[in-house]
């Protein structure tokens, strides 16, 4: 999720403007078109794709490994899914329940639905440690 | 930690589960174990277990009685499951149990009792060793 938000990211500063394009467009006589992309609100994407610093991602891959006792050579990334690490519904909560206990944090119950990757999880935290 | 043991201990004034649907009662089983997990600093505090366990040692305790029954399809069944353990849980909670039972039950578990690591053979040889075990070897 991390990854998509991460490359709409990119994709949202490559695109110029759509309203340059339809006055340039104007201006220059070329048929209109009116199928413009919506202009999209940056500020508020920027926020949740760069959150997480990667010292919160060791801390949770650390947990993660303990808990499902992985050997401690597992890659374990942003990206690695909970659940192709070999971990079931309850292993997740348990996880989700020994973060919140190491960054006496305290997650909600729809929040706690969206964790599926490691990077997920960092992300939530670091916006719950900046709440507080 | 207060405000966590608060409003664990809210959770005490519930209904009697009664689970429509598989779905249901799993959602149910996950809100018991969260509110058993936000509780183990209250307990830990309560019975003094500070040296004996941390937290995630009595979490995983939890989660294995809990993965014991892992294999129930009956929504009725899980909701009995889940009523005896919310009562066990209330015991606990209110200081109705004593530590040994703690410790007994959640702390040394059923690995059975810890076998102690005894010094008494320790410079004896093998070949006494083996033979104490069996004829054969």
């Amino acid at each position: 999720m991390a990854a998509a938000s991460a490359s709409s990211f990119t994709s949202l500063k490559s695109r110029p403007a759509p309203g340059l394009a339809t006055i340039a467009a104007v201006k220059s006589g070329a048929p209109l078109s009116f199928s413009f992309r919506r202009p999209v609100p940056a500020v508020s994407r920027l926020r949740i794709s760069c959150a997480a610093k990667p010292e919160t991602v060791e801390k949770v891959a650390k947990i993660v490994k303990k808990q499902l006792a992985l050997p401690a050579e597992t890659p374990v990334t942003g990206d690695s899914k909970f659940a192709a690490l070999g971990a079931d519904s309850l292993d997740t909560v348990e996880i989700v329940m020994g973060l919140e206990e190491e960054f006496h944090i305290s997650v909600e119950e729809d929040s706690a639905q969206s964790i599926a990757t490691v990077q997920d999880a960092a992300d939530l935290i670091e916006e719950l440690v900046q709440k507080k | 930690m207060g405000e966590r043991a608060a409003a664990a201990s809210l959770k005490f004034v519930t209904v009697q589960a009664n689970s429509a649907s598989l779905a249901e009662a799993r959602a149910r089983v996950f809100e018991f174990f969260k509110t058993t997990c936000r509780s183990i600093p209250t307990v830990m505090e309560i019975y003094n277990l500070q040296d004996v366990v941390n937290e995630s040692q009595l979490r995983s305790a939890v989660s294995s009685e809990i993965r014991r029954h892992a294999h129930i399809t009956n929504p009725k069944v899980i909701d009995m499951l889940l009523q005896k353990g919310t009562e066990e849980l209330h015991n606990i909670v209110q200081h109705s149990k004593q530590r040994h039972h703690i410790i007994g039950q959640y702390v040394v578990g059923q690995r059975g009792l810890v076998h102690d690591l005894g010094t008494k053979d320790e410079g004896t040889s093998d070949f006494l060793k083996n033979f104490y075990k069996s004829n054969y070897f």
